[in-house]
């Protein structure tokens, strides 16, 4: 039911791709990366424009999805999650979606794990980039590639 | 018709247990890309906030944007040290907090 | 005349039944059906909409100039190849865009691994890698005929007549010849993901029948609402059946059925709209939410017993004999037989999605279809099937459907259902 459906993004990514048979690398296209400057600018701002220092989160997100409408994701720190340490945030995006923004986690001293899960739509191919506060004010990053799988017959 | 949470946690645990909570919203979470069939789109209408507290402290909480899929799953944790009542609010793009409560003995 | 839950068992429904106390729409023969033990059904009417429109989201392609399960329409196969004088000298850059054009019913990426075509991205494994096909010392005659109509070399092929059946002209296959001459290296993936040799097979391994995993579990509560809900005959499911749960325990894992008041195959779906319409009076026509509710839910009853159906009756032995030759029969514009890919193509990408083999592809339906947000039957899942290969299909209810049906079920014996499943 989704409108902005993997037949219609192959069919623009085929469209962009076929100027050059060269490089007919799938969805990278002049949309695909202001979205990627877009998702930046986005944990720039969680960020403070401190740099997210990479590691300490770990995403679970299938390596191929079966389709683009709902993909289970998971994001965790291995964090002590006391009174006075504690993971905070956790900012989730999209690299390679209309909006990159997908989801802000909060927690607390009384979460007990600094781990949440979730399903998420993605319009394409695409990195998902995690970004964790710490109480401390500190800033971890960590991405995944998820490859959402082109249907057979093509409808 | 109308569709209810789902919930799903322990009914009871032990004192300083991590429990896991996971949750279900029906909702269509209409992202805004989608257009109808005469070509206009379709507004957005998401949840946008999901929130659970424990006996009115803050636990968890999510801002949730279009990209999240119909039907917002939410899976995450908490610690309990006494017993006492879960309640979980969703709220909509146009203001409609619905919510949900369940109790848990702890001991 | 008592209405309610006093009735606890078939035979008091029987007994009422009888009595004539069904006064519904199919008249007397509800009661006639009765009197032989038999559950009533409607025995008049179609189980889906007259004339079949198919459905709005669906693509609205006509396809009638080509097989269907039910009518034979393909243009006859050429015998000969055409003759091709001269080297072929195409547009190369335009055949590697068209070989990746998924708009043209698939793509020849569905299949084939081509080099740097389409970015080597997720193509599938059901038919030989070309990427060095420029080398393998083929003639451009045969290359362009392997195109336009395969079935001259080989008559049992699978790859579809992209010329002979309209879907390119002489002119792209030209250029799509000329783009395979140039072939010449394996082709390089970006990720192992995209080697369809490489790609793991998909596991499904959700909790179908948790609803927090599963929203098609919804259906098991909305038919559990519509079994109490009155008619305007006063009567609901409940009337006779007030206890589904002892009633029901293996009724759908025997099913469909060769039905010999119809002289054809009857699948849960079909049963309920004539059951209903004969009794109660419901009219839950086939692909209607409520009938795909009350589907899920009879098939949720009968939840871990094993698929078992009659193989045994002259009706339904004829019908899985002629289930198993439809379902060979080559469909549509692409012209593709339920055998080509659920058989000798099995257990392998088309694309990025993995083909099934039989066994394995019954028991979870009715399924709740993650892609669509729906609850799709098992007659929704066979009309799919023949649109996406661009063929028509046939109103949910056809005999065809039933004999495929039928036939499906005894490939799957001995699985246990597990209803509702959770699919792409």
């Amino acid at each position: 039911m989704r409108q902005l459906s993997r037949r219609a993004t192959l069919a623009i990514g085929a469209t962009l791709g076929a100027g050059s048979a060269a490089l007919t690398i799938f969805g990278w296209s002049d949309s695909a990366s202001a979205a990627a400057k877009e998702a930046a600018a986005e944990i720039a701002k969680f960020t403070g424009g401190k740099t997210a220092e990479k590691g300490k989160i770990t995403i679970e997100l299938p390596e191929i999805a079966e389709n683009g409408n709902t993909v289970p994701l998971s994001v965790s720190v291995d964090a002590p999650m006391t009174a006075d340490n504690y993971v905070s945030e956790i900012l989730v995006v999209a690299e390679g979606n209309p909006n990159p923004g997908v989801a802000t986690f909060h927690f607390s001293a009384v979460s007990g794990k600094a781990e949440a899960a979730t399903r998420i739509r993605l319009a394409t191919t695409q990195n998902i980039i995690a970004v964790a506060k710490t109480s401390k004010g500190e800033f971890f990053t960590a991405q995944k590639l998820v490859k959402v799988t082109i249907g057979g017959c093509g409808g | 018709m109308a569709e209810k949470p789902r919930l799903k946690l322990p009914k009871q645990a032990k004192k300083g247990e991590v429990i896991e909570i996971k949750t279900l919203m029906p909702h269509i979470m209409e992202s805004g890309q989608r257009k109808d069939k005469d070509g206009k789109p379709i507004p957005r209408k998401i949840i946008n906030k999901f929130a659970c507290e424990f006996n009115g402290k803050p636990v968890f909480s999510a801002n949730l944007e279009p990209a999240i899929a119909a039907n917002p799953y939410m899976q995450f944790y908490a610690k309990v040290d006494a017993s006492g009542t879960f309640k979980f609010t969703w709220t909509d793009d146009d203001g409609t907090v619905t919510t949900a409560e369940e109790k848990i003995t702890v001991g | 005349m008592t209405r309610g839950g006093i009735l606890a068992s078939s035979a008091a429904a029987v007994a009422l039944m009888v009595a004539g106390a069904f006064v519904v729409a199919s008249g007397s023969d509800a009661n006639a059906q009765a009197k032989k033990k038999l559950a009533p059904i409607d025995i008049k009417g179609d189980a889906s909409t007259r004339p079949w429109k198919r459905y709005d989201r669906w693509p609205k392609r006509d396809e009638s100039k080509f097989n269907t399960l039910a009518n034979l329409a393909s243009p006859a196969v050429p015998t000969q190849p055409r003759k091709i004088t001269g080297p072929i000298t195409g547009d190369a850059a335009n055949g590697a865009k068209l070989v990746a054009d998924r708009t043209r019913g698939g793509s020849c990426l569905a299949c084939h691994v081509m080099g740097p075509a389409g970015g080597a991205n997720l193509p599938g494994n059901v038919a030989p890698d070309l990427s060095e096909i420029g080398n393998a010392g083929r003639e451009d005659e045969w290359l362009f005929n392997y195109v336009y109509d395969g079935r001259v070399y080989n008559k049992d092929t699978v790859m579809p007549p992209w010329g002979s059946h309209g879907l390119f002209n002489d002119a792209e296959i030209n250029d799509m010849v000329a783009f395979l001459k140039t072939l010449k290296k394996p082709a390089v993936f970006k990720t192992e993901l995209d080697d369809p040799n490489k790609r793991p097979a998909p596991v499904e391994n959700r909790e179908n029948l948790d609803p927090i995993d599963n929203p098609g579990m919804w259906a098991v509560e909305k038919a559990q609402a519509l079994w109490k809900q009155r008619m305007a005959t006063g009567f609901s499911c409940n009337t006779c059946h007030s206890n589904p749960k002892a009633t029901f325990k293996t009724w759908a894992a025997g099913m469909p059925k060769w039905e010999p008041r119809l002289d054809k195959v009857l699948g849960v779906e079909e049963f309920i709209t004539r059951h209903a319409k004969a009794t109660t009076g419901a009219n839950w026509l086939m692909e209607t939410d409520e009938n795909r509710a009350m589907s899920v839910y009879l098939h949720y009853l009968a939840n871990g017993v094993a698929i078992e159906v009659d193989t045994k009756s002259a009706g339904a032995k004829a019908a899985i004999e002629r289930g198993k030759e439809l379902s060979h029969r080559k469909l549509g514009q692409l012209n593709f037989a339920c055998s080509d890919c659920h058989g000798i193509s099995a257990n392998r990408w088309i694309r990025g999605q993995w083909l099934g083999e039989p066994k394995g592809q019954y028991d979870h339906f009715p399924t709740w279809r993650t892609s669509l947000l729906a609850i799709w039957d098992i007659r929704e899942r066979f009309q799919w099937c023949q649109v996406n290969i661009r063929a028509n299909e046939l109103p949910p209810d056809a005999k065809e459907y039933g004999d495929i049906e039928l036939y499906l079920a005894t490939l799957n014996a001995g699985l246990k259902l597990s209803v509702p499943g959770i699919r792409h």
